[in-house]
């Protein structure tokens, strides 16, 4: 079965802003995919889609489906309990008094309770390595954890599928490599949004390049990524680790990128 | 960053700030109702309830000069109701229980604020009954009031640095457009939060 299918999307904002023309797009269960393009090429308007967030009105079926259920009204309860989505700016996420109560939010919404709550509360604090985190609120975070609080929010509804907009532009370096180490750890179909073509290279075997509303690239991370005149011609760069690759398979000479 | 403008102190460790939230809460408004009660004809016995808070202050270990300052603040607010009386005949003596009286209750909640997270005062209303839509609204506004004052200060010092001339008209029209941006992007920010309520299975 297919993670997700998504056939001919076509989307305008309601103030007639074309974002997403004739989008197809399908990811296999367990893949990571990184999804990048210049400013205002749709990334973002595209994972909105992936759980039901946007268009706003949906009749009927929208082209897209999750893990085979078609999304629409219907389905969305399970959809966005199957679906993780990560927003770009952490203070959008955290929107409860504490650490607890924000990453106990999406539990408690699925009809949870008590124990279950707890339980699930404590694992996902636990793997984003913020165990005793919990009573602080979110203001009192740094910019890493805050992202980290975000993603424990996420896990903690034991979500099939991660959709990670933009998940490192507020992070130093040292918050993208823990990051980084924490997906790689992550079992998941993830599909990740950004600039950071150094996080894609590292994690994804494949990419999709996107460019005004459309998708222009699709294929194995390291070949899209070598190639100098695509990523030139659609407002990205070839990324500094595959500057210094093998010649033949390109890809990158250090050891922990092979 | 100034995150901690409303309540800096409220996480400090004292006897006070050990009692549970529901006692404090009920006691601090179980005070301000007797504060309003006592008839302004008595000033002497507003001292009982100022001893009180004086000595409550002390022991939760809050300096004086902060809780001084933060009741500064507000004093302005509570002296243009007050000043009102003084128009009616005989009104210096209201006048004078009016402001003794609203200064108290200010007093009070200050210290409430700062001896009790907000999250917990919280906690007391859900378990009291109060409808769940009140505490949503009221958890983020707590939570997006620093967002948002954080965001001014940026834009503020932003312009700031832009400004060369203190000439008037202009000064306060950049800070009416600060005070639109203001309103705009928190009303973008306003549909990113929902979305990512959304996300998580709110409904």
């Amino acid at each position: 079965m297919k993670a997700l299918a998504i056939r001919h999307l076509s989307y305008r904002y309601p103030d007639g802003t074309a974002a997403l023309d004739d989008v197809s797009l399908s990811v296999e269960e367990n893949e990571c995919i990184g999804l990048i393009g210049p400013n205002g090429s749709g990334k973002s308007t595209l994972l909105l889609h992936v759980n039901g967030i946007l268009p706003e009105r949906t009749q009927g079926e929208s082209g897209v489906s999750v893990f085979g259920m078609a999304v629409c009204p219907e389905t969305l309860p399970a959809i966005r309990r199957t679906v993780g989505l990560l927003f770009q700016d952490p203070d959008d996420q955290l929107f409860c008094p504490t650490v607890y109560e924000d990453v106990a939010f999406g539990p408690q919404q699925f009809g949870e309770s008590g124990d279950a709550v707890r339980s699930a509360v404590m694992e996902a604090l636990e793997r984003t390595g913020l165990k005793g985190f919990g009573a602080r609120s979110p203001h009192h975070l740094s910019g890493g954890e805050k992202q980290r609080v975000c993603l424990a929010g996420i896990l903690a509804c034991r979500p099939r599928m991660l959709v990670l907009d933009e998940p490192t532009s507020d992070l130093d370096p040292r918050g993208k490599r823990e990051l980084a180490a924490l997906l790689q750890r992550l079992t998941a179909t993830k599909i990740i949004a950004t600039h950071d073509l150094e996080l894609v290279v590292k994690l994804c075997s494949r990419a999709v390049v996107m460019d005004g509303g459309r998708i222009v690239a699709d294929g194995p991370t390291v070949e899209l990524l070598s190639n100098e005149e695509l990523m030139v011609k659609h407002g990205l760069e070839k990324p500094h680790i595959l500057q210094h690759s093998h010649p033949h398979t390109n890809y990158p000479l250090s050891p922990d990128h092979g | 960053m100034r995150h901690d403008f409303l309540d800096r102190y409220s996480r400090l460790s004292s006897p006070i700030h050990r009692l549970p939230a529901g006692v404090k809460l009920g006691t601090a408004l179980g005070l301000v109702l007797t504060i309003v009660m006592i008839p302004p004809g008595a000033l002497w016995v507003f001292s009982l309830p100022a001893v009180v808070l004086l000595a409550t202050a002390a022991i939760s270990r809050i300096p004086l000069a902060f809780l001084v300052r933060r009741i500064l603040f507000f004093e302005p607010l509570v002296l243009g109701i007050a000043a009102l009386n003084l128009l009616r005949p005989g009104g210096g003596r209201i006048f004078l229980a009016v402001l003794i009286k609203s200064t108290l209750s200010l007093f009070t909640m200050i210290l409430l604020a700062n001896t009790t997270p907000f999250h917990a005062l919280l906690r007391v209303f859900r378990s009291a009954g109060v409808p769940p839509l009140f505490i949503t609204v009221l958890a983020l506004m707590y939570r997006y009031l620093f967002v948002l004052v954080d965001e001014a200060e940026r834009m503020t010092r932003a312009r700031s640095s832009r400004t060369f001339d203190r000439n008037g008209a202009r000064l306060w029209r950049s800070t009416a457009s600060v005070i639109v941006q203001l309103f705009l992007r928190s009303s973008e920010r306003a549909e990113r939060i929902f979305a990512a309520m959304t996300a998580r299975g709110w409904k």
